[in-house]
């Protein structure tokens, strides 16, 4: 796992300074604390930083191929990198290292860009050949690894793990996107290749793109998520597949430890993962003071059941301010929740005890259909045939809201049952995104005028696969929550992006494209039947598992969000950014409206999640327009490490040098 | 206290929590929340609590009506025959 980085320009006479890449290296060295690496081309330049998992002393980057002159900056892992590397050598290839980049360069080599399908796991690559021009980047099925990049008006391509390395090379500025950010406060986050920043894009999950002289000559998607199967899978392959890809996420040359959420998803993968590993496991969980969220007895059980050594961090809403900047500055996006905040810092807790591999559970609810969401959808649906039992059901969803739905009035059952028109595919998500919208009420006036609020909403309506309308409501739910939510939010914000800055790698068994093919095939009801979730999960969890937590009912992960910054230890920053001064600084939100909200903040009526998400939602875009953009923007460091590896392509054109 | 005060309290209190998410909506007494799109679910729990706590009444499950709490109007009216 690593951080990569490079500019390319349309032309060789034009230089990429060396101190640039050495900023660039710096602005994602948190992605690779072991060491990096860069390469000196003529008008282009590379970056690598390195967290070390594989062939610890062999594998630095960037590498160079000795057949064609080809480069290879790669962040990520392929599990299946033993397989492919024995396949190669049955074929005659010989390798310098043992490390899973040599491979990948291999692959790509011989297949070109059809090894993509080869792979299996979860990576960001840039792969340049400097002859033609040519700079290819690639990011993993599922958008595990970030991928940005920025495509100048000259025709010079920067790209980086995160943005922050574009801003870094000195050759593209930040800015707000205003789309960007109401897409934030639409969906959760920027679906790509959208950003929150004006002219910087991320390259989308399963999507490639080729750079050639100045020119993007093609975006194209390498992988897309296939749904509509057949229920021609069964719990048994399910099983099977989780357990293979269980192992292979095993794979490192590093100690591997689990996240253990209490829930269903993450206990699977732990038990299964200490029954390949056949040693005990390190287990990491997050606590609450707040026994609303707190999910500790559960976490406890499950891991004195499978004999883990556990250990728990107890997060506050103190803890959780105290972070947030921080968390803002990794996720590089304004947020609507602070779920990510203790997470940032349970990586921390993992790399305090020296591991640096973790799984998760991670994807489970959106192959399995385990969110309320589904449930929701499903309500609907049955709502033509049995009105009055689906409202019955209706009111048993979402019971962690903190009021009973006899106490929500009249107005919880026409949300739930009359948002968004019968007829429109994104139905199954108008209620997240009505509740989420909540935060535009407090746009400055002037911004409101400049921003289409439907905009986001119709960009995804015109992106909606041909396949989408053959789908079953439950299918395009799922779709959309995998390209809503999943990949824009929860493996970045609260994915990659937390547990990177700690120099910490997620792995999530659940999305080998593998598992996913599976879990698509299976008969629905083994996904959701009535208001059971994931049946085909829970057959095999009952094996694994005590029986109450196989049995368990799911429960949302989420962390306080009004006591940070409205409870007696909120840091004063808090105030500052909310007061009429500080809300100037970015001029997103409007001073009046926003008194409002911190009226009800300090009296203590802040209780529903609209107004919650409002409130991180304006604090949060505070402190990204601070880091990125306003008073806090880093004046950017040059890396001041020696390089492991230094490849000097402009004096010395053929020769390497490893340090 | 009267049924007029009791609907310039209810005003006051739905304008400080609820409208200020509504720029420029101005509601009349009679305006049906729902259909204005001024109250969710938890802005209902928590307009239900005020009342019970303001004039010292029980709100039972049932009562949690459009018919008893849709309006300004209607909340005042369901006040003042709760306190007959």
């Amino acid at each position: 796992m690593c951080g990569i980085a490079g500019v390319v320009r349309p032309g060789r006479e034009h230089p990429v300074e060396e101190t640039a890449l050495l900023r660039m290296a710096r602005a994602v060295r948190h992605r690779g604390p072991d060491g990096f690496g860069l390469v000196l081309d003529r008008g282009a330049g590379f970056v690598s930083t390195r967290l070390a998992i594989v062939d610890l002393p062999g594998g630095w980057q960037p590498l160079e191929s000795s057949a064609d002159g080809g480069l290879l900056v790669y962040n990520g892992e392929v599990y299946n990198h033993t397989e492919l590397r024995t396949e190669l050598q049955a074929a005659g290839e010989g390798f310098e290292t043992g490390s899973d980049t040599e491979v990948v360069l291999r692959m790509l080599e011989r297949y070109g860009l059809d090894a993509l399908d080869r792979l299996n796991g979860q990576f960001a690559l840039a792969w340049w050949h400097a002859d033609a021009r040519r700079l290819v980047l690639v990011r993993d099925r599922f958008g595990v690894r970030p991928l940005h990049y920025a495509l100048r008006d000259d025709g010079t391509l920067v790209f980086g793990s995160e943005a922050k390395a574009l801003f870094a090379s000195g050759e593209i500025a930040a800015a707000p996107d205003l789309e960007g950010l109401d897409e934030v406060f639409t969906l959760w986050g920027t679906r790509p290749p959208r950003t929150p920043f004006r002219g910087v894009r991320q390259l989308p999950p399963g999507g490639l793109l080729i750079w050639e002289a100045g020119r993007i000559t093609a975006e194209r998607s390498w992988w897309s998520a296939d749904l509509g199967r057949d229920g021609t899978t069964t719990d048994a392959d399910l099983a099977d597949i989780l357990r293979d890809s269980v192992a292979l996420r095993l794979r490192a040359d590093v100690p591997v430890g689990a996240y253990l959420s209490g829930g269903l998803d993450s206990s699977v993968i732990t038990a299964l993962a200490q029954q390949e590993a056949g040693e005990r496991l390190q287990t990491f969980s997050v606590a609450f003071c707040d026994p609303l969220f707190d999910e500790r007895a559960h976490q406890e059980t499950v891991a004195a059941a499978l004999g883990t050594t556990h250990h728990t961090i107890e997060v506050g809403p103190e803890q959780i301010a105290a972070a947030l900047p921080e968390v803002v500055r990794h996720a590089e996006t304004p947020l609507v929740r602070t779920a990510p905040v203790p997470l940032f810092l349970l990586a921390q807790e993992v790399r305090r005890h020296s591991i640096t591999v973790v799984l998760t559970g991670e994807g489970a609810d959106e192959l399995l259909w385990g969110y309320d969401l589904f449930k929701e959808v499903a309500i609907r649906e049955l709502h033509d045939r049995e009105p009055q039992r689906a409202l019955e059901l209706l009111d048993g969803l979402y019971p962690y809201l903190g009021a009973g739905a006899a106490r929500r009035g009249p107005a919880w059952r026409r949300f739930l049952m009359e948002t968004g028109a019968r007829e429109d595919p994104l139905r199954s998500h108008l209620t997240r995104v009505e509740a989420t919208a909540t935060v535009k009420a407090f746009y400055h006036p002037d911004l409101a005028e400049q921003i289409d609020r439907g905009r986001s909403l119709e960009r995804l309506r015109a992106a909606l696969p041909e396949s989408f309308g053959r789908w079953s409501a439950l299918e395009r739910a799922a779709w959309l929550e995998v390209k809503t939510l999943l990949s824009p939010y929860l493996l970045a914000a609260q994915g990659d992006r937390v547990a990177m800055a700690h120099g910490v790698e997620g792995r999530f068994p659940f999305l080998d494209h593998r598992v996913f093919d599976v879990a698509a095939a299976l008969a629905p009801e083994r996904k959701l039947d009535g208001m059971r979730d994931k049946g085909a999960l829970r057959e095999l969890a009952a094996k694994l598992l005590p029986s109450d937590a196989a049995a368990r009912p799911k429960q949302p992960y989420r962390a306080p969000e009004v006591a940070p910054f409205f409870g007696p230890g909120a840091p004063d920053w808090v105030r500052e950014l909310l007061s009429p001064a500080g809300l100037s600084e970015a001029g997103i939100f409007d001073a009046k409206r926003v008194a409002g909200l911190v009226r009800r903040g300090q009296a203590g009526r802040i209780a529903g999640i609209r107004e919650s998400m409002a409130l991180v939602g304006i604090v949060s875009t505070g402190l990204w327009h601070r880091a990125f953009i306003g008073a806090d923007a880093a004046a950017h460091a040059p890396e001041t490490a020696a390089p492991r590896v230094r490849i000097d392509r402009c004096r010395e054109p053929a020769k390497a040098g490893v340090a | 206290m009267n049924e007029s005060e009791v609907r310039d309290q209810l005003h006051a209190f739905i304008e400080d929590n609820f409208l200020y998410l509504h720029p420029g909506v101005q509601l009349a007494h009679g305006d049906d929340f729902l259909a204005r799109g001024i109250l969710d679910s938890l802005g209902f729990v928590e307009l239900v609590e005020e009342v019970q706590r303001r004039y010292d009444i029980a709100v039972d499950d049932i009562e949690i009506t459009e018919a008893n709490f849709g309006s300004i109007d209607a909340i005042t009216g369901f006040v003042v025959r709760k306190r007959a």
